[in-house]
């Protein structure tokens, strides 16, 4: 742990000799200047994070923010961490972390973790085996209710061979099964969380202390204010680069972005368009655009909310979807609303997944031809100019929570582009808690989608397939294609990366083609960052994973990067 | 005294549990729930959901979970918060005391300077310095409050960056920091939201107080006191202004209500983690536990104030008997 030195804040002279000790420290410890650094120099550093959520657990089976993953995937090691391409299919680009390495059995039915022996938790008790058996019951436990469980049926069990050597069972032999058991599973200390019912831990005290295996440890989380991780220094991984990253918790986004732009703290990851000339002034920040996996698009019901059981009035037909579809002109939105950082989503995927294609057929942007759709799907215009068809008219809602700024220009936007073919659009707006009751009860016409997706190609299944209707499936939308079921149950059983993006590019096709919905834009995560902080690691699904491994050159150190951090051992 | 006492704490009760019973069935009525809320993952399905409201009893009749909160709340525990996955009463005893100084705070500053900047008005009615200081009062009684807390935030820890941005204390010195000089940070990040406040309600406190003197000025007994040789100043200081008391003392007990709603906003722009911006942020989250415990402090608040400003008044004046 650093050691924290009673020192006296905003007292000139201390701060002072302190910042020279610093500076003849850093000068004779790092030759090279720090455009020209190759390697970090010496660890330390506070990175503080301005961000408008505070997390609600630290017990990562239950997370469900982005603040709560942020926080435990800093607190807690996996077995093994994913590569930066973000390949799921076998074990080739995974690093280890708590198993030093692994054997798969003959029949890859199991495969043995060596767990690595120097690996210790927090407080000072060491990692076994059998933390990685408690582990895998809890997340598997119906009474934890967690969030991950679904995604862990082809993972039967862990047996124990001895404190260092566990052994992971699995149903059927898949192309992401290690993917699923090293990804989804984070160890978490029996010794610490054994003694709870397992019910009880939604509120136990226990699940707000923290204790993992991670290169940062929990120091304070004061709700509402702040949570404050240190590097943990006899980490079998190695300390963490910087000494601490505190993440200053603010309700509201303008309170955060202040926060941020008066030099309270070093990054705030959600910088909207107009704040973008602000950071061109300031020669102590810069812009980061953060890689996602996030998509947004309108989303059209299959059934009718008020027949549930009946195709869509309107949206049951793939003609009117596809007239619609061409009704939008996609990349003058996206200016529209996101000037010149926005990103046009391309198809049912984002960018950054490694089975996305742009080389896809389009449904182009022509207003003729929408118009003349419509005409032979039997849509006639009415003397008003809204089209109706046996006695309905085009009238439909877009539905969208309020508290998205973006999601709701584009719903006005859309709503103009509609009403020009012939479509009487309204907003149904709702905060956030109405907006989810309205996706899950299926009670919408269209809704102002946005997904973000797991690395693995079986999210798309989640979203798409026929087998994921209903109340436990994510495909609010009804959607139903054989072909697509068909084409996304083969990609995730291709054991050929090669031959599962071939599916799956099979399948974006045939939903592109059958355009359930109209593929907006992948929001812009730009970050606001101090210019002394060296990013490393960005991953898209989660860029913050390597945040141990950024680092502040010691010459560009400030007087919030040494206060009550002491040299380290 | 005794009965009169006795039947105001009975009449508050009864304030008390209607107001918390209203707002336990309106926000059982809002579409969405807290595990909606707090689960929102695209991986969540709907069974983990159902099992996380078994688990919390929220699949149970509205009848019940009122019973089963009423019985609670009785013996001290007000359940626990979805959003924050804390026990809500450990939520509130970090909140109020927060809540208590920049309200308490802001309030006796708001009407200590409204009070003072009245009595300057009254001394000269229509002069020069009453309707300069009656047009400033003015702009600053009609500007929205979120929006010159924005202003003040922008002004004062950005551009003229005096300030710290928000928050209770120190993100990252706090801790390190020996205690007079814990007490300088705290003042310094309370300075702005406690200004804020200030500003927005001695407006309204000096045009009371202006009013309210104005109205006694013409009194007999003012003209009996210059006539024994008082000067104007002390007249109005000495005499009228007890004289004139009694609507400010009335608008004390209304604002104390109303500084925990109107501080709601200065709280999120100054992320003050008080009472009001919890609430604020439960009803999104439709954090049942959490609402209906805010509406319980909030109610207690007011019903308490209430009876605090009425025998205050009996005080000030002696002719109000209270019966």
């Amino acid at each position: 742990m650093p050691q924290l030195l009673p020192l006296t804040f905003r007292r000139p002279a201390r701060i002072a000799s302190l910042f020279l000790a610093c500076a003849v420290f850093s000068a004779c410890k790092d030759k090279k200047g720090p455009d020209t650094v190759a390697v970090p120099p010496a660890p330390g550093g506070t990175i503080v994070i301005a961000t408008s959520t505070d997390a609600s657990t630290m017990l990562p089976p239950l997370v469900s923010g982005i603040v709560d993953r942020q926080v435990t995937d800093l607190l807690y090691d996996r077995l093994a961490d994913i590569g930066q391409n973000l390949n799921t299919v076998g074990d080739k680009d995974f690093t280890a972390q708590l198993a030093e390495r692994w054997e798969w059995a003959t029949d890859s039915l199991s495969i043995v973790f060596f767990i690595n022996p120097h690996a210790m938790w927090h407080d000072g008790q060491p990692v076994r085996a059998s933390d990685v058996r408690f582990s895998v019951k809890l997340m598997k436990d119906p009474s934890l209710g967690s969030p991950a469980t679904a995604l862990l049926v082809n993972v039967d069990s862990v047996s124990v061979r001895d404190s260092v050597t566990a052994v992971a069972w699995f149903k059927r032999h898949t192309p992401e099964q290690f993917y699923d058991l090293v990804y989804q599973v984070p160890i978490l200390p029996e010794h610490i969380l054994s003694n709870t019912p397992v019910a009880q831990l939604k509120t136990a005290e226990v699940g707000r202390r923290g204790i993992g295996s991670g290169r940062f440890r929990l120091d304070k989380w004061e709700p509402g204010q702040r949570i404050v991780l240190v590097s943990d220094n006899f980490n079998y991984r190695g300390r963490a680069k910087i000494d601490r990253v505190i993440f200053a918790i603010s309700p509201d986004f303008n309170a955060a972005s202040t926060r941020f732009f008066a030099g309270d703290a070093d990054l705030f990851e959600n910088l909207r368009v107009e704040q973008l000339p602000e950071i061109a002034k300031d020669t102590g920040k810069k812009t980061q655009r953060l890689p996602s996996l996030s998509y947004n698009y309108l989303a059209m019901n299959m059934i009718d909310p008020k027949n549930p059981g009946q195709p869509h009035p309107i949206f049951g037909d793939r003609a009117v979807r596809r007239a619609l579809t061409m009704a939008v002109d996609r990349r003058a939105m996206l200016k529209n609303v996101f000037d010149t950082i926005g990103q046009l989503a391309y198809g049912p995927f984002p960018h950054s997944m490694t089975v996305a294609d742009t080389t896809l057929p389009q449904i182009p942007y022509d207003t003729a031809k929408a118009r003349a759709l419509l005409d032979s799907a039997g849509w006639v215009a009415g003397p008003d100019g809204i089209r109706s068809k046996l006695g309905r008219r085009l009238a439909f809602s877009i539905t969208t929570p309020s508290s998205s700024a973006a999601r709701h220009s584009y719903a006005i936007l859309l709503q103009e582009a509609f009403r020009k073919v012939g479509a009487d659009v309204k907003l149904d707006e709702s905060d956030f808690a109405g907006y989810l009751t309205r996706l899950t009860s299926h009670t919408f016409d269209t809704e102002m989608a946005n997904f973000s997706t797991d690395p693995s190609v079986s999210g798309f299944q989640q979203s798409w397939s026929t087998r994921f209707i209903g109340k436990d499936g994510q495909n609010h939308y009804s959607y139903s294609n054989p072909r697509v079921d068909a084409m996304l149950d083969s990609a995730t059983v291709a054991f050929d990366p090669a031959r599962s993006k071939l599916y799956a590019r099979h399948a974006f096709e045939a939903i592109m083609d059958d355009a359930p919905g109209i593929w907006l834009y992948e929001p812009p995560t730009i970050a606001g960052v101090h210019k002394r902080i060296r990013m490393v690691k960005l991953r898209a699904d989660a860029y913050f994973s390597g945040l141990a491994d950024w680092w502040i050159p010691s010459n560009e150190r400030i007087q919030r990067d040494v206060i009550g951090v002491g040299p380290t051992p | 005294m005794r009965r009169y006492l006795a039947a105001r704490l009975f009449q508050a009760v009864g304030v008390v549990v209607f107001v918390t019973t209203f707002s336990f069935v309106l926000i059982h009525l809002a579409p969405g729930d807290p595990v909606a809320g707090a689960l929102r993952g695209p991986n969540v399905s709907e069974t983990v959901r159902e099992q996380w409201r078994a688990t919390y009893g929220l699949d149970r009749p509205l009848p019940e979970q009122y019973a089963r909160w009423l019985l609670s709340t009785a013996r001290g525990e007000l359940g626990y918060s979805f959003s924050l996955h804390r026990p809500v009463r450990d939520v509130f005893l970090d909140a109020l005391p927060n809540t208590l100084l920049l309200s308490g705070t802001a309030l006796l500053l708001s009407f200590g300077l409204g009070m003072a900047v009245g009595v300057l008005q009254a001394e000269r009615p229509r002069g020069a310095r009453d309707r300069w200081m009656g047009r400033t009062l003015l702009v600053f009684f009609s500007v929205p409050d979120f929006w010159f807390a924005l202003v003040i935030l922008i002004l004062f820890a950005y551009r003229l960056p005096w300030f710290p941005a928000g928050g209770l204390k120190d993100s990252f010195g706090y801790d390190y920091l020996p205690p007079l000089a814990k007490v300088r940070d705290r003042l310094w990040h309370l300075a702005l939201p406690v200004f804020t406040l200030t500003v927005l309600t001695a407006a309204n406190a000096a045009r009371q107080q202006r009013a309210a003197l104005i109205a006694v000025l013409p009194s007999d007994w003012m003209r009996t006191a210059l006539a024994k040789g008082l000067s104007w100043r002390a007249a109005v200081r000495k005499h009228a202004f007890r004289n004139a008391l009694l609507p400010t003392i009335t608008l004390l007990g209304i604002s104390v209500p109303q500084f925990a709603a109107g501080s709601i906003f200065v709280e999120k722009v100054f992320t003050w983690p008080g009472v009001g911006l919890l609430t604020v942020n439960a009803i999104g989250a439709r954090d049942y536990p959490l609402v209906t415990s805010g509406v319980l402090v909030a109610s207690i608040i007011v019903v308490c104030a209430a009876l605090v400003a009425d025998i205050a008044v009996a005080i000030a004046d002696p002719r109000i008997r209270l019966s």
